[in-house]
């Protein structure tokens, strides 16, 4: 709305200039307002779509948290087989996000020093993946193609929904791939300039078995299988509205540093290109007073 | 007694299936409020030795089962 009553009075104020010689420099002047108007209004919209994210990213922590809680007693006894999802997302224009997951990813599968796993260096190389984000999918297929089990896309659009997060889950569980815990690769918002790549480790409906402070409860099989179901869609959900943070603060950023960039760019070229101007000028006028002078 | 739904699907989906109906059944300004809750577009593919299949779309896979 800004930019578009801007526009309205740099055109009639460029109508209004007849026989000015510096109309080209003067319609630099509004070019430059315009510039500006723009600028600072999709600021604005990038900032409110940050500030929903982060408020989406800080109710959506709370049911990781909760997940955290309830495993913090489940012993490592269960087998060591792991399901990693990675989380990212289809659009790119976002910095480093996603090939920070998908390194991540690989760091973690071949038991470097700096796998998101501080603990654990027992990663099978053959460890099935499921990506979510065409980014990272791309990313990953090329070395760990023969690993992938599923990959999804078309989430990360808007702020992820709880209906995302089961709607994976289900899918996960309903595909029969063999985990004993399942790891969630993704990026944890450090500040609003910057995150780091973590992961989420949910256990299995086998390790809540096995735990001597669930067995306590005497649940049924069935509501113990529900809740590890449950567990899973409950963290893939806290990765994926904290991933989705980190995305638009990345991309505002990344977005921010190159009109600066730009700008700085046109500047300097602008400099460059009136000292050639002049020294062309000054040619000429040199050709004309030194021919004057010999007649 | 083991419920009839556990044989058919999982109970992230029944889950679901129980929230649309709660959203279906509130008033309308906090229905609204809710659908937007409930979307998902997602789409999924299966990945069989490196070779991904046919990306299918979650909502439209469910629409055709169910016509």
């Amino acid at each position: 709305m800004l930019a578009r009553q801007s526009l309205v009075r740099a055109a009639s104020r460029a109508a209004v200039a007849p026989g000015a010689a510096p109309s080209g420099a003067r319609n630099m002047a509004t070019l430059r307002e315009i510039e500006l108007r723009l600028k600072s209004s999709m600021k604005m919209i990038a900032s409110t779509k940050l500030a929903k994210a982060q408020r989406a990213m800080n109710a959506g922590k709370e049911y990781g948290l909760a997940n955290a809680e309830v495993f913090e007693h489940a012993n490592d006894k269960a087998g060591t087989n792991k399901l990693f999802i990675v989380v990212s997302s289809d659009k790119g224009l976002c910095g480093g996000i996603h090939s920070s997951v998908s390194k991540a990813t690989r760091r973690a599968l071949a038991n470097d020093a700096e796998s998101p796993l501080e603990n654990d260096k027992s990663v099978d190389p053959a460890s099935p993946i499921a990506v979510i984000g065409d980014k990272s999918k791309n990313q990953l297929v090329r070395t760990y193609g023969a690993n992938f089990s599923m990959t999804f896309n078309q989430i990360g659009r808007d702020i992820p929904t709880f209906a995302d997060a089961a709607a994976v889950a289900d899918l996960i569980t309903k595909s029969g791939v063999k985990y004993d815990s399942v790891v969630l690769v993704y990026n944890k918002f450090v500040s609003a300039i910057s995150y780091a790549p973590a992961a989420m480790i949910v256990q299995g409906e086998e390790a809540l078995k096995e735990s001597d402070a669930f067995k306590a409860y005497e649940n049924e099989d069935d509501a113990t299988k529900d809740l590890a179901e449950f567990s899973l869609a409950n963290a893939i959900y806290a990765a994926l509205v904290e991933g989705h943070a980190c995305e638009q603060s990345a991309r505002r950023n990344a977005m921010d540093n190159a009109s600066k960039n730009a700008t700085d760019m046109i500047a300097s070229l602008q400099m460059q290109y009136n000292r050639g101007r002049q020294a062309a000028i000054t040619n000429e006028l040199v050709d004309i007073i030194t021919g004057a002078s010999a007649l | 007694m083991t419920a009839a739904w556990r044989s058919i699907f999982t109970y992230n989906k029944f889950a679901q299936i129980t929230a649309r109906a709660v959203r279906q059944s509130l008033k309308e300004e906090q229905r609204i409020a809710a659908e937007k809750r409930g979307l998902t577009a997602v789409r999924y593919q299966q990945w069989e030795s490196g070779q991904g299949g046919a990306q299918v779309v979650l909502s439209e896979e469910l629409a055709a089962k169910s016509s």
